[in-house]
């Protein structure tokens, strides 16, 4: 009974141990897939950095539950975010996205200045940045988002499927290990400002694919898009 | 001694070494650093009578300990704190944090009800549109605060005014004080007269 029981801790420790040095392997290889691109040609998302040292990191959701105090006076307990769309909901997103967004964020890369400042290296540690995503990703997704007007949801889903399911999801549930953000059930309005922001240049860390993707879009395509993102249930 | 076994001297040996630093004679030493340090400004009760002298009872004995560490080490600056940390023993500021800690907090009388009644919102809403988050956020929508932010409900406000000021003016700008720096100047002086109103009066 005890060899065996020794015999799985020495397999898990063994297992952690693996993890521990491959998973930020894995991700600099994955990250080198994606950014591989002309040179001269805006990298999009280069792992370095406090983000390369945040992904390295292991996350702590306990810890990240008490780092994540200071976020609360605007994305709310449980990160439920605002309907009115200025906040976010960040309660199930990736925690690889939550990092490179947040790392985005304080190195200016991504254009925000009204989080920058409550986000910066004397309030946030490297660490906390790493178990506040661990803590984020974990949480139920709450219902009672905000949605659309509901009066173009066959043209959403339409320039869903056709462009962004690919990378986001047939249910808008993103992919983790590709940086692409879970859109299923996020607030209409925050999907519209940051589409809008996307498309128009305004966005600072926008996936250069992406932009080109939605460059034609028109005000009222976005919305249609956007209405129909809000609506998606993550499995 | 031979009339106690041996178990017996072990086990009070080990009551000794569990019950840590806290003991009821570091108490009596704190009460007596109150009475004749603390007392005169912040009173007996941690409830001081003068409203620039900040109240301490029910403040978190954590919060208390890290903000004596600051006056010492200069990041907080206070002409009045800083001598009287730093004559103190670092070694009392954990029982004296449990003292204040202890105390029951005093509330204030609120003066102008319409500026309490917008300072409760701000207070508990922020202002989405100027990114100023809400205060509850941190402090809870108590105003009890936690370990590592300040409580407070019933505080002064002629205190709570003068440290939002020594936020936005970079008197306090240490670590995590950014991030009032921040809200603070985000914040109008009206609005800060507003918020600290409410407050005084939980």
């Amino acid at each position: 009974m005890c060899g065996i029981d020794r015999g799985n801790i020495l397999k898990q420790m063994i297992n952690a141990v693996f993890i521990l040095i491959f998973w930020p392997l894995n991700l600099l290889a994955q990250g080198s897939a994606v950014t591989s691109v002309e040179p001269g040609v805006q990298i999009w998302n280069e792992l370095k950095g406090e983000k390369l040292e945040a992904l390295r990191l292991r996350g702590d959701a306990a810890r990240g539950e008490e780092a994540f105090v200071v976020c609360q006076g605007c994305h709310k307990q449980g990160a439920t975010g605002s309907a009115s769309g200025v906040y976010p909901r960040l309660a199930g997103q990736h925690a690889t996205v939550l990092i490179e967004q947040m790392a985005d964020i304080r190195s200016g890369k991504r254009m925000n200045q009204k989080m920058a400042p409550f986000a910066d290296e004397h309030v946030l540690t490297i660490q906390e940045i790493t178990d506040i995503a661990a803590y984020l990703q974990a949480l139920p997704i709450p219902p009672n988002i905000g949605t659309g007007p509901g009066d173009a949801l066959a043209r959403g889903n339409e320039l869903y499927a056709k462009d962004c399911a690919t990378c986001h999801g047939k249910s808008g549930e993103g992919k983790a290990d590709k940086f692409f953000p879970l859109v299923a059930g996020q607030h209409f309005k925050y999907l519209l400002r940051e589409v809008r922001f996307i498309r128009d240049g305004q966005r600072g860390n926008a996936n250069p694919d992406m932009v080109i993707v939605i460059k034609g879009y028109r005000d009222e395509d976005l919305e249609a898009v956007a209405d129909y993102m809000s609506r998606l249930v993550a499995p | 001694m031979r009339r106690y076994g041996l178990w017996v001297r072990a086990a009070a040996l080990l009551g000794i070494l569990l019950s840590g630093p806290a003991l009821s004679g570091d108490a009596e030493k704190a009460k007596n650093i109150v009475t004749e340090v603390c007392s005169a400004c912040h009173g007996m009760d941690g409830n001081s009578t003068v409203p620039t002298f900040p109240k301490l009872a029910g403040r978190h004995p954590e919060y208390l300990v890290r903000e004596l560490k600051q006056f010492v080490s200069g990041y907080r600056k206070s002409e009045i704190m800083t001598p009287i940390a730093t004559a103190l023993d670092p070694d009392d500021f954990k029982a004296l944090g449990e003292y204040f800690g202890a105390q029951k907090p005093s509330s204030n009388q609120v003066t102008d009800q319409a500026a309490a009644a917008i300072g409760r919102k701000l207070y508990l809403d922020g202002d989405e549109q100027k990114g100023l988050p809400s205060c509850a956020g941190c402090h809870s929508s108590d105003g009890v605060g936690r370990s590592r932010f300040p409580r407070l409900a019933g505080q002064h406000k002629e205190y709570l005014i003068e440290q939002m000021y020594n936020f936005r003016n970079d008197v306090r700008n240490y670590g995590a004080a950014r991030f009032m720096r921040e809200v603070t100047k985000r914040m109008s002086d009206d609005e800060i007269k507003s918020v600290a109103e409410f407050l005084s009066g939980l």
